[in-house]
């Protein structure tokens, strides 16, 4: 059994010399392929307009050697250890590659997913109908809110200030709400009681006592309703992410060593 | 043979007799050959609608707002396909800079986020018309224009490895001198695209670097994206661009933006190329309104148009008319005010009686290189309003009675309007404070800033300063500003569009100030502390940007009611600037009156001024005083000094409380002192459309001595 093994080492070992000698591998011996010279001879024409007479062709093959000399010599000096230029301009090109291998056209299945992964993005937002009495931050506003809930309670006449965006608010979202009062006073709707006078709630101007008429839950729509807009935001999506998670995925093959240590 | 011979010989002769009328028609303006016109076509003319496959949008509308609600947005937004933006390194598309608006973050060409603190309601994307498109298809090697020689110094300039701060050099050599004549090469005469460009009236089709199809594409792809991002009710959209045009005397700035109503535009827009009289513009756009499509522009830096934006003659030269009067104001009701390159409300020499107009004050012409004085008296909005009633005064009509808004004119995308979140505007040439100027120059900078501006024609790229070494590149004087007010029923083109057209709007200075005006006659029987205020304000009286007629020897009544911004300072005082035509002497005067007071403080009836509110701001944390200012400001006022005979105007400006300015946060932020040769501290603020006050018609003619004034219309 023990020889067995050793004669799979021995043919091993022939192997590799054999490919040794088939393809010896000299380091002072340049090839280069027709395809290189055709493309550098097309790339020529198109910035000069004309083909290249049999001089500049030498030209280019001479230029297209000594780049390569002078490569293959860095490379034995060890030029491209830890040249930060050069591993920036092969993260970057490795970068624009994937950016650019994005297929347009995105599948059913691609569209359906996408939409479920990000469902929020295409919530219905819920929307309120209320009215409201106002107390200006410059005129006592929390002592008169709080004066004008008791007057409510008891049938009187409550005597406000106007408020500068009105008094009655119809169909508008927690955004608008938002934006016209201030994120404090929005947290109202988080929880709020329907045709019931409340408050005092406090917005960016002052004090308001709240009446909530009306309102409807926010909803997911069906992907059908807002097709088009998931299709665009799917392609922007995979523009954004391709490289990311080109990275993430590539990352995981990767340990990596860091000083835990070390001061700076 | 010989009959190929004799049609070669035959069209070579009609070819020449062609090119030769088209000559004789271009540069002879006898009607010699005015039949051959008939074989003109307009191609700026031809309507394309852009609109994309319906949405159905589910998001339900709200309610229409008869009392109107205040709309926040920016019509002077840059991207990728302008000529400069691409320069600047600016890689963000027209779908990016209306994500921004809707509050989504993009990336900044220098790597970092920009992001509104609130969403805006309206954005439009504005590029460059000129060369639209053309800098981008230039620096894509896969392109066919891209091989052309003059293409060359575009190359991969915005692929992420040459995205740095020093290309910047670069970036502005490409600017200053590459872009200018060099690119724009006619090709010879005899060319049969020079034929071409003629029967299409599309002289661009005759330049050797233009390519119309590559153009063509990057305004479709605008007028896309500007379709896509529109949502009606929420969210609201313009087709746009910006006509690019000057006066033939360098950096005589006569930019305008034009907006479109609909989801219908030309299939290109109307650039510098076809014309750079502005008047030409307007003929362009009322002949797209004989065609169904309305469009508006609005110029903006008339700070740096060295006077000829508000010239008391035409762009030739001409006296003004009625005709010129009236077609200037139906394409142009409406004008920027401020933005990032400086205020244009007025200048110290033009107001030496106002304390509040030496503001964002920026002294020199458009892109001058060197930088080139901009003479004030012609560049400013006030004394426009005043050149304006003294035209009227002349029977030439008034060309200027515009409403105000604002917009940043950014070019990256994204407008910065917060004094602590600021970007400025030209992507990597100010995209960091060491070269905008706001804190010294580390010592390795300060040689490439050298030679960055010597690229850029700018002798002295440097100052010296107390703290340290600082760039000297002028974006100092340039700010976090502004934006653009509308008056309107709801959120959506149609009614955003008409409160353009009706003037209803103000300009802020980034900040979301709102303000109420009003004129009449009996405003006085309002209850200002009424819920119906507003509603009666609208049936008694009229609203900024329109004209409050002559009713016999009565006073006009005014009602402002300011708020302040949320997130902002609170306000410390409103005014009521007015200006008119004294009928005795013919003078424009002008003057500026407090009419409100924070914390309750009243207007002294002598200088009319309010009392200084005491708020102060301290410098070494930005932190402003407590519990000073309002939150929101209102009064009935009536002009104490108002003559029935005077041409006037009247509109309001609103004071915050002082808070720091960009260049203060960028210094503390980084540890440093505010640079000691700016304004530490500004006022952000906000001015409505005027009220024009109008006179019953007088039947005193003018006449000038000479009669220099020759006018084809009077009635």
């Amino acid at each position: 059994m023990k020889y067995k093994i050793f004669i799979f080492f021995i043919i091993g070992i022939l192997l590799y010399v054999i490919d040794i000698g088939l393809n010896s591998y000299d380091e002072k011996e340049i090839y280069i392929s027709d395809q290189e010279i055709i493309s550098l001879v097309s790339a020529w024409k198109s910035q000069v307009g004309r083909n290249p007479t049999d001089d500049e062709i030498v030209r280019i093959i001479n230029n297209l050697v000594e780049e390569e000399i002078l490569y293959r010599e860095a490379l034995n000096l060890g030029l491209d250890q830890d040249d930060k230029i050069i591993k920036r301009r092969l993260a970057q090109k490795i970068s624009f590659l994937k950016q650019e291998s994005i297929v347009d056209n995105p599948s059913n299945n691609e569209l359906l997913d996408y939409f479920n992964n990000n469902k929020d993005k295409y919530f219905v937002e819920p929307t309120f109908t209320f009215t409201h009495y106002y107390f200006s931050n410059d005129n006592d506003a929390l002592e008169r809110s709080n004066e004008a809930i008791n007057q409510i309670s008891n049938n009187l006449d409550v005597s406000s200030d106007p408020f500068f965006l009105g008094k009655n608010f119809v169909d508008v979202s927690l955004n608008s709400i938002k934006s016209d009062f201030g994120e404090n006073f929005a947290t109202y709707f988080n929880n709020f009681k329907i045709n019931e006078w409340s408050g005092p709630v406090e917005s960016a101007y002052g004090y308001h006592i709240i009446l909530v008429i009306n309102s409807h839950d926010g909803y997911y729509p069906d992907i059908t309703m807002v097709l088009k807009q998931v299709e665009i935001d799917l392609l922007q999506s995979k523009r954004d992410k391709a490289v990311s998670e080109y990275l993430d995925n590539i990352k995981s093959e990767y340990k990596i060593y860091i000083n835990p240590n070390l001061q700076i | 043979m010989k009959i190929i011979k004799k049609l070669v010989i035959a069209f070579v002769l009609i070819y020449l007799i062609t090119l030769g009328l088209v000559y004789v028609d271009v540069y002879d303006s006898r009607p010699i050959v005015s039949l051959f016109k008939n074989f003109q076509s307009d191609s700026s003319l031809d309507i394309v609608d852009f609109s994309v496959e319906n949405k159905k949008s589910e998001r339900p509308k709200p309610a229409p707002n008869k009392n109107r609600n205040p709309y926040y947005g920016d019509l002077h937004v840059h991207t990728k396909y302008s000529f400069d933006a691409y320069v600047f390194g600016v890689t963000a598309s027209p779908d990016d800079a209306y994500k921004y608006a809707k509050g989504e973050g993009i990336k900044h060409p220098l790597g970092y986020e920009m992001k509104l603190r609130e969403p805006l309601d309206f954005y439009s994307v504005t590029d460059h018309g000129f060369y639209m498109g053309m800098i981008q298809a230039y620096a894509d090697t896969s392109t066919e224009i891209s091989q052309n020689d003059f293409a060359e110094p575009f190359h991969n300039i915005n692929r992420l490895e040459n995205l740095t701060v020093e290309s910047a050099g670069q970036r502005s050599n490409i600017f200053s001198s590459v872009l200018g004549a060099t690119i724009i090469q006619p090709y010879p005469d005899w060319h049969p695209k020079l034929l071409m460009a003629y029967l299409t009236r599309n002289t661009q089709l005759a330049l050797k670097s233009f390519d119309y199809d590559i153009h063509k594409s990057a305004w479709a792809d605008i007028a896309r994206s500007a379709n896509e991002h529109n949502d009606p009710g929420h969210f609201t959209t313009f087709i746009g661009y910006e006509f690019t045009t000057s006066t033939d005397i360098e950096g005589g700035n006569l930019h305008r933006n034009v907006i479109f109503n609909s989801s219908e535009a030309s299939i290109r827009p109307w650039t510098r190329i076809d014309s750079t009289n502005p008047e030409d513009l307007w003929t362009w756009q009322d002949r797209l309104r004989e065609k169904g499509v309305d469009t508006i522009a609005m110029p903006h830096n008339s700070n740096g148009s060295n006077g000829q934006m508000f010239e008391m003659e035409t762009f030739k030269g001409n006296a003004i008319s009625k005709e010129y009067a009236d077609k200037r104001m139906r394409n142009e009701p409406i004008v920027e005010i401020t933005q990032v390159k400086g205020t244009s409300e007025t200048h110290p020499l033009l107001s030496p009686d106002d304390e509040w107009a030496d503001f964002e004050i920026m002294d020199v012409r458009v892109g001058s290189r060197p930088p080139t004085y901009s003479k004030p008296s012609g560049s400013y909005v006030r004394e426009a309003y005043l050149s304006g009633l003294t035209l009227d005064f002349t029977k030439q009509g008034n060309p200027y009675k515009f409403g105000l808004i604002g917009s940043s004119d950014t070019h990256t995308g994204a407008g910065a309007f917060d004094e602590n979140n600021y970007w400025s505007k030209v992507g990597l040439l100010d995209g960091d404070p060491e070269n905008r100027g706001s804190v010294p120059l580390a010592e390795e900078n300060i040689d490439r800033l050298t030679e960055y501006m010597q690229a850029f024609n700018q002798p002295l790229s440097t100052v010296d300063l107390e703290q340290g070494t600082y760039a000297n590149t002028g974006f100092t004087q340039w700010g976090a500003s502004g934006l653009a007010v509308a008056w309107a029923e709801e959120n959506t083109r149609e009614s955003i569009f008409n409160a353009f057209r009706r003037k209803e709007t103000f300009a802020t200075t980034g900040t979301r100030i709102a303000v109420r005006f009003f004129g009449g006659y009996d405003l006085s029987s309002i209850d200002l502390n009424s819920d119906s205020l507003v509603s009666e304000s609208y049936q008694k009286g009229v609203t900024m940007g329109a004209d409050l007629m002559q009713d016999d020897d009565k006073i006009p009544e005014f009602i402002v009611w300011a708020k302040k911004d949320k997130n902002g300072a609170p306000l410390q005082r409103v005014q009521i600037v007015k200006g008119w035509i004294d009928s005795n002497s013919g003078r424009p005067k002008e003057k500026v009156f407090d009419v409100a007071c924070s914390d309750g403080n009243e207007v002294d009836p002598v200088t009319n001024r309010c009392p200084d509110n005491g708020a102060k701001v301290n410098i070494s944390d930005c932190s402003i005083t407590d519990n000073v200012g309002s939150s929101e400001l209102k009064t009935l006022w009536k002009d104490p000094e108002f003559s029935s005979l005077d041409k006037s105007f009247y509109y309001v400006r609103v004071l915050e409380n002082p808070t720091c300015r960009w260049s203060t946060w960028d210094a503390i932020n980084r540890g440093y002192q505010p640079r000691e040769d700016l304004h530490e501290t500004i006022q952000e603020r906000a001015w409505t459309s005027p009220i024009w006050y109008i006179p019953n018609a007088s039947d005193v003619d003018v006449i000038p001595l000479g009669g220099t004034i020759q006018l084809r219309t009077i009635d």
